[in-house]
């Protein structure tokens, strides 16, 4: 199947270093310590975060840092097919596993020792790239949540068909079986934190897309910074500065 | 006194932002505020005793669904998808189609529902909708008319499956899924099928779904919840979860336009004499009416909205 058309226009009509439009909003649960939705194309989740607050199961507290924990759970109707079991299922096992690594290597966790940190990670329609989708909502929730951080994390995925690198996978496209590389990244800190490939590539055209990726990554840390840059400014203005 | 209360009224609003009441807990003094100022027909917030929070409306919210909503009533928010499958009629009801409802409490919406902590409230919610919505076993007095479902008798039919997510909870839940539904359900298109004639009684005939043309579903017979929440001598409409945290107990009335009673529950363990609960189910039909009005407009704007884009 011709994931890239000899004019070099891709299945949705994007070139093959175009991102998919990129959409966030701060605050999106009322009731959570910090909340966001973040948007790529049609890939939409909701993070929320709740704490620092008291540990639950006193057996997990840690003396000198934070407990960090996640769930990223999928809603039944997100995918086209609609999945009977929206969570215990292993690959969103291994996708909240992912996301807490992920963010506890970035959050100051050694400043609220005994504490507890949760991330919850909502997907509301699955148009591949949902990690990464998670991992910048997470990013702006625990922003908004006011919990210290070494940096901001982004994260973006990338592939190879067609004998083309392809920024941000669309569903179709991940299904392709072609190689899907996920990359997260500090980017003032210029550090990557999460790296993740499946199928196989050759190890010269494995650094193009990674590279890729990581470009795409410091485009949405751009895009992540604006937001909250604005958020910040009508939270001043509603204090009256 | 009356200082005091002020004062409790600010810490009321800034601990709201932020704070999980269910978590943190009231004060004694906020208890005394609430049902005090429930008593006088002013709570918290401001609003009278049978009104209801700004509901907002979102429909079309989820692409691949053939129909969906976003409620978002105060700080709750639900959004429900409704996507139809074709299937095989139950040999109980060979002429209708199924639909089964199913509501999930997102983890987002509080930390207790992380892992499986949601479910009871998932099933709780998802049994008190199926009964509203319907209907009794043989299917008589649905809401949803389940015969429009069917495309060949005892052969193929519409499976409609409503999945329901709670986002965000601030209180009365059940009322946002049920206004969420109604939306959703006016949401949705299902696909004309061609039948193709001529097919052997026993065998499967072949069917076309078409791509283009929908038929859109008719939610007039679908009804709306409401649900009177009791605290000490009256009762409200749209509590918040820290007025449900004070209620001794609540019914939950579910009415047509016709005012026709579809489904009813009670919660809470306080019991209730027979004459409060006939009364609340008058007050339920009289709030029913605006309920109904200004979701059908709310759902009108949000379908012309959607239209637009």
């Amino acid at each position: 199947m011709e994931y890239v058309n000899p004019e070099g226009l891709r299945l949705d009509g994007r070139r093959p270093m175009e991102m998919r439009q990129l959409r966030a909003e701060i605050g999106a649960v009322s009731g959570a310590d910090g909340s966001a939705m973040f948007e790529m194309g049609n890939t939409k989740v909701i993070a929320a975060v709740y704490g620092p607050r008291e540990v639950q199961h006193r057996s997990q507290m840690v003396n000198d840092k934070a407990l960090i924990r996640c769930e990223y759970t999928m809603a039944n109707f997100s995918t086209g097919d609609r999945t009977r079991k929206p969570k215990g299922d292993r690959r969103s096992t291994e996708i909240s596993l992912v996301i807490r690594q992920t963010m506890e290597a970035c959050i100051l966790t050694h400043l609220m020792p005994r504490s507890q940190i949760d991330i919850f990670v909502q997907v509301l329609q699955a148009d591949g790239g949902t990690r990464s989708a998670c991992i910048n909502a997470a990013t702006l929730a625990l922003a908004d949540a006011g919990i210290p951080m070494r940096d901001l994390v982004t994260s973006c995925s990338s592939g190879y068909l067609n004998s083309t690198p392809l920024l941000d996978l669309n569903y179709v496209e991940d299904s392709a079986g072609g190689p899907d590389v996920t990359v997260g990244i500090l980017p003032k800190l210029d550090k990557v934190t999460l790296l993740q490939m499946d199928a196989k590539l050759p190890m010269d055209i494995f650094e193009n897309v990674m590279q890729l990726a990581t470009e795409g990554c410091k485009a949405v840390a751009n895009y992540i910074r604006e937001v909250l840059i604005q958020n910040t400014k009508q939270l001043e203005h509603r204090r009256g500065v | 006194m009356f200082l005091v209360d002020v004062s409790i009224l600010y810490f009321c609003n800034v601990s709201a932002i932020g704070y999980y009441v269910g978590m943190v807990g009231l004060s004694v003094g906020e208890k005394h505020f609430i049902q005090g100022g429930i008593a006088q027909d002013l709570r918290t917030d401001g609003r009278k005793r049978l009104t209801y929070r700004p509901i907002f409306v979102e429909t079309g919210v989820i692409a691949q669904a053939n129909g969906s909503a976003r409620v978002k009533m105060g700080r709750t928010e639900v959004i429900v998808s409704v996507k139809a499958e074709l299937g095989r009629p139950s040999s109980s009801a060979p002429d209708k189609g199924k639909v089964s409802i199913y509501i999930d409490c997102s983890p987002t919406a509080a930390p207790q529902f992380e892992g499986r902590g949601g479910e009871e409230l998932s099933m709780e919610l998802s049994a008190a909708l199926r009964q509203c919505l319907l209907g009794g076993k043989s299917g008589a007095g649905a809401g949803i008319n389940l015969s429009s479902l069917s495309i060949v008798d005892g052969k193929i039919c519409w499976d409609l499956y409503i999945d329901g997510l709670v986002i965000s909870m601030d209180g009365n839940i059940l009322d946002a899924l049920g206004a969420a539904i109604k939306a959703a359900l006016s949401n949705t298109g299902i696909p004309k099928v061609n039948v193709a004639s001529a097919a052997p009684s026993d065998e499967q005939p072949e069917v076309d779904v078409s791509d283009e043309e929908f038929l859109q579903f008719d939610t007039t017979a679908v009804p709306v919840i409401i649900t009177l929440t009791k605290i000490g001598r009256h009762y409200i409409v749209d509590a918040t979860s820290e007025e449900e945290s004070q209620m001794s107990s609540a019914v939950s009335v579910s009415i047509n336009r016709q005012g026709l009673i579809c489904g009813l529950t009670k919660r809470g363990g306080t019991g209730l004499d027979p004459s409060v609960i006939l009364d609340m189910i008058s007050v339920a039909k009289h709030v029913s009416e605006q309920l109904m009005n200004k979701l059908d407009s709310e759902i009108a704007a949000a379908e012309a909205m959607e239209e637009e884009s």
